[in-house]
């Protein structure tokens, strides 16, 4: 896929929860930048903190600290995250995000045609309604909903169709990019197929760039331009995909790969165990947050915390030894 | 290890497994004729999604379906003291039952969250059963609970005897669960998508418990998911389910390699494998299941096939049919149809 | 498994049934709430036609018929023939040995029981004068006599018909709980919505105020409330303060439900959806939140109604809310303070039992209410 020019830059996002004096450090200075077209798989597992970032980037939450650089479609820069509401109104359609869950992403009490057209209503109140219900007819054909069942409530749907409507939902507003939170976690694996081709498709079709948020690491690597992999509030490896799973420079990232079921009984892939839980984020470990059950673990680990650098173009990786490890990743044919 | 348990004895058999269940707009039989066999030692993986009939399937084997089901045909266990028998032919609430049921087939469930009851010890809950079968002298059963506990990778066993469920995370309480299901040392393990909660590296890690457990208990196990990268590391033989039916059967490397059924195929073509060239779209059947309420005649993928023949596939209902070793396949359009009027392709993919 | 409901309903009209259309499709198929509906529709015409459907007005006693029991019904005549049915008038008779007045029946002359006769005139509707009852007593020769009485459920110690009575009785009873309910909606919901809506310090202080509220025993509350109502006012003026005293407590629990039902939808995906595609938290109240949980208040309401028809008839039984002249179930139940009158009159109980079948009808139907609220679940 062509990469285009940069369209988001993350920078040093933080986000801390405050609930009953206990600071839960959710998301630790996270930063990468986003190209246009391009589609950023986050994986990690329950509790990373992948969720947050990605809510952080629509705005869903503020942030505690940290910009998102957004490039206008007219080249101008702004910080997305200090805009003022007049502006919002104007660049918040272009950042849209499609949900896990979808039974409740859509609100039971309205019809198909309704929850399409709320988003148009919201931004263009004076558009004619003829053109409204057009637009949204137009919408539900291309992600494949029969337009003629329109009428109905979504509990008439199954849920590969009720995350249709909710890639429908997303669309309408023409938006440039797209997070998709766990957009097909839920779904059953055929029907799971039919969302990625169609999220593929899209892409093509409108330049759409995808911040692709998974635990599912065959589907993120399949989808994924760039990948990056989280633990306990922070990014740990960044790479372009083919990189980070043949050449993973994390531990981290290596034991993930390994604990990959892979649909072939023949490949039975040696698993790099990770030894013990994960630790509270509300009180994570001292130096590197992973020292804790890295196999590679040394006495620096436990007392500096490493810095997040680039050791191949492209490729960033928090390890005080990510120079002299050799990790293991999958074969590529 | 196919070829070794095929010879052994079977300690699980289901012909012709039906559950119906009763809803306000009348009967809705979800599984539809469920026959398999599960033999001693072995992992039988019950593959298929969300709606299928597998979870009602193992369900019907505890007896453990709500009031609304109702299950018929037969479920032959062999059982330690009353020898092969017919489980649905047992009281349900009768003593004998409840001497197979928990001793000798237990069940971990998909969520450990809700499957302990948060007002008790972890080792409370434990002991339980093992106060029920094995012994009644509370320190022993502490000793056997405590045993067990650490064979499933509970480090300071003593300390979490103690503890309450919230004290323990996701990963640790589905090693309890297992802990409770293990401690009657059962013949017949049920083990109901006890991964899919659980993040990628605690699954493996109960994965490889399970495998390493299953060899030291010598259990048998129904591995039931929707999984087919798990199903792929823990299963010896798979049966593939699809709206209440097995459509397709056979050891595991046989069906990843060499599947037959369209749906089979469809399932394993849209999951993307790493390290694959990325195709430029994965395989999907088209569709989504028919409603199980008025089921059309004839096969119940023939909307969805790819390969369906008409005035076969949509008149016949097709049954399993051996097509190699232990391979067997529910299908028209890869077996031929007995009943006439077959297709062209009926001999091409023998 | 959400696939096996949808696969038990397959026609159109289903799929693009509203949340409204899915809830009585579930309230139908819940018999006990249905035949509750069915009755309580049933209670409230006839407390609409009452003074129809009453033989009697509120006025009309005779001191003949004090404390007697339920007027007996002859439906075959002296050789046992199947006849019209009729009653007989009562007389008093002076007994000469004991001198004990004795009421007892003058079978000299038979009323027939007829329906659609002329009684004491009244405005049906508050509208439309007219003197039509459903029924009454004629005589043989078919005119109508208003000394001849007929009390299917007996007469109080006024000589006044019960079942006229707990006719316009019900007209109190049936509708106070609806006017205070629809008094602690509006203050529920608003100071629900405040609370779940803004928290922080305004949460706080309204929960406190809620906790202090419901902290106060009712009975005490009601005493104190229904001292501040000045004596001697009218009726309806009565009416009206009791309501308020009602509602004044009801809305506490109302406004929680609201709060909690408030917190959690804020929570939902289709809200955060709709907030990201730029939709004003005003309309986000309006269009998601409110009708999130409108059934789950209706159910509220629904199973709070007994407790206010309830606490109608506790109040005026213990002197504290309506009084007579007026009539509700509470004042007939008055009637049956002491036990002698219990004893000698059982048929005074007979308003218990139209507030227990209504209590009941109400639980029944809140009942299938719930679990109809959530057509999704």
């Amino acid at each position: 896929m062509s990469k285009g020019d940069q369209i988001l830059d993350v920078r040093n996002i933080h986000m801390r929860f405050n609930s009953k004096g206990i600071c839960v450090r959710a998301v630790t200075d996270v930063s990468f930048p986003v190209y246009e077209g391009e589609t950023i798989g986050v994986v990690g597992e329950s509790g990373c903190g992948k969720t947050t970032l990605g809510r952080c980037i629509v705005r869903a939450y503020e942030p505690s600290e940290g910009s998102v650089m957004y490039t206008t479609s007219e080249g101008e820069i702004i910080d997305f995250l200090k805009i003022d509401k007049q502006t919002m109104k104007k660049y918040r359609k272009e950042i849209q995000m499609i949900f896990q869950d979808p039974y409740s992403s859509l609100d039971p009490r309205m019809t198909v045609l309704d929850i399409i057209k709320e988003p148009l209503l919201a931004n263009f109140p004076r558009m004619p309604k003829a053109e409204m219900e057009r637009k949204v007819m137009d919408i539900a054909a291309r992600v494949g909903l029969n337009t003629a069942y329109l009428k109905r409530y979504p509990h008439a749907f199954s849920g590969g169709q009720r995350q249709r409507i909710g890639i429908a939902r997303a669309l309408v507003l023409n938006p440039r990019i797209i997070v998709c939170d766990e957009a097909v976690s839920a779904l059953d694996v055929s029907i799971q197929a039919q969302v990625i081709n169609l999220l593929h498709d899209l892409q093509k079709e409108f330049g759409l760039t995808y911040l692709f948020i998974s635990h599912d690491l065959s589907v993120v690597e399949y989808i994924s331009d760039r990948v990056g992999v989280m633990y306990l509030g922070k990014m740990v490896e960044f790479a372009p995909t083919k990189n980070l799973f043949e050449h993973p420079m994390h531990p981290y990232t290596e034991s993930l790969l390994s604990a990959v079921p892979v649909a072939d009984p023949t490949v039975q892939n040696e698993r790099i165990p990770l030894t013990g839980e994960i630790p509270n984020p509300a009180n994570p470990p001292s130096g590197c947050h992973f020292h804790t059950r890295c196999r590679y673990c040394t006495e620096r680990c436990s007392q500096e915390v490493p810095a997040y650098r680039e050791m191949e173009p492209g490729h960033y990786v928090a390890c005080h030894r990510a120079e002299e490890l050799k990790l293991k990743g999958f074969s590529y044919e | 290890m196919n070829n070794e348990t095929a010879s052994k004895e079977t300690i699980l058999e289901i012909r012709d497994l039906k559950v119906n269940i009763k809803t306000d707009e009348g009967t809705l039989t979800a599984v539809r004729g469920v026959n398999l066999t599960i033999k001693k030692g072995e992992t039988l993986g019950l593959v298929g999604e969300s709606g299928c009939g597998k979870s009602l399937t193992s369900k019907a084997i505890l007896g453990i379906n709500d009031k609304k089901c109702k299950a018929e045909g037969e479920i032959i266990f062999d059982a330690e003291n009353l020898g092969r028998v017919n489980l649905l032919s047992l009281n349900p609430r009768g003593k004998e039952i409840r001497s197979v049921r928990g001793k000798q087939i237990s069940m971990i469930f998909q969520e450990p969250m809700v499957a302990f009851s948060p007002m008790y010890t972890i080792g409370n809950q434990i002991n339980e059963a093992t106060l029920l079968h094995i012994t009644r002298d509370k320190k022993k059963a502490r000793e056997i609970s405590l045993d067990v506990m650490k064979k499933v990778g509970i480090a300071n066993a003593e300390k979490r005897y103690d503890q309450y469920p919230h004290e323990f995370s996701g990963g640790m309480l589905q090693r309890a669960l297992i802990a409770m299901a293990l401690v009657c040392s059962p013949r017949l393990l049920i083990a109901d998508e006890p991964t899919t909660a659980l993040d990628v590296t605690i699954q493996a890690q109960i994965l490889e418990l399970m495998k390493s457990l299953q060899k030291d208990f010598g259990m048998s196990i129904l591995f039931i998911t929707h999984d087919l990268g798990t199903v792929a590391r823990m299963c010896d033989r798979v049966a593939v389910m699809y709206l209440g039916r097995i459509v397709e059967s056979a050891p595991a490397v046989e069906i990843y390699k060499n599947p037959q059924h369209p749906y089979t195929r469809g399932l394993i073509g849209s999951v993307h494998k790493i390290g694959t060239k990325a195709q430029e779209r994965l395989f999907s059947s088209e569709g989504t299941v028919p409603l199980a309420l008025n089921l059309p005649a004839g096969c119940g993928f023939y909307d969805r096939c790819s390969r369906r023949i008409d005035g076969v596939c949509n008149v016949y209902d097709p049954q399993l049919v051996d097509i190699g070793q232990e391979h067997q396949i529910a299908c028209f359009a890869c077996t031929g149809c007995p009943y006439g009027k077959g297709g062209k392709e009926e001999k091409a993919n023998e | 498994m959400a696939l096996f409901k949808k696969k038990t309903v397959t026609d159109e009209s289903y799929y693009l049934a509203s949340q409204w259309s899915l809830m009585w499709r579930k309230l139908k198929k819940h018999k006990l709430a249905r035949f509750s509906l069915g009755l309580l529709l049933i209670l409230y015409l006839s407390a609409l036609f009452a003074d129809f459907i009453a033989p009697y007005g509120l006025e009309e006693f005779s001191s003949l018929y004090k404390n007697t029991a339920p007027t007996r019904v002859y439906w075959t005549d002296e050789d046992g023939h199947l006849s019209r049915p009729y009653v007989y008038k009562l007389q008093k008779i002076n007994d000469k040995k004991t001198f004990k007045v004795i009421v007892s029946e003058d079978t000299s002359e038979k009323y027939y029981i007829s329906f659609f006769v002329p009684g004491i005139e009244y405005k049906l509707f508050g509208l439309i004068p007219t003197d039509m009852h459903l029924y009454g007593l004629v005589n043989e020769q078919g005119e109508v006599d208003r000394s001849a009485r007929i009390n299917i459920f007996g007469a109080d110690s006024t000589g006044a018909d019960i079942f006229s009575r707990i006719l316009f009785g019900g007209r109190v009873s049936l509708t106070i709980p609806f006017v205070s309910a629809a008094i602690s909606f509006f203050l529920g919901i608003l100071l629900g919505g405040i609370s779940g809506y803004f928290g922080g310090v305004v949460d706080n202080v309204i929960q406190r105020i809620i906790e202090v509220l419901s902290a106060i025993p009712s009975i005490p509350l009601w005493m104190a409330l229904s001292a501040a109502i000045p004596p001697g006012i009218s009726v309806s003026a009565m009416y009206l303060y009791i309501t308020i005293i009602l509602s004044f407590i009801g809305w506490t629990g109302l406004a929680r439900v609201v709060r909690g039902k408030f917190i959690a939808l804020r929570k939902e995906d289709y809200v955060m959806a709709a907030r990201l595609a730029g939709v004003s938290d005003f309309k986000i109240i309006v269009k998601h939140l409110v009708p999130g949980f409108l059934s789950y208040l209706i159910v509220d309401l629904t199973l709070g109604i007994p407790g206010s028809i309830l606490g109608e008839t506790s109040m005026s039984y213990l002197g504290l809310g309506m009084k007579a002249p007026a009539t509700s179930w509470g004042v007939l139940l008055k009637e049956t303070e002491d036990l002698v009158s219990v004893a000698q009159c059982p048929w005074k109980m007979i308003p218990l039992i139209f507030v227990i079948i209504t209590v009941l009808a109400f639980n029944f139907l809140g009942d299938g209410l719930r679990d109809a609220a959530d057509p999704y679940k």
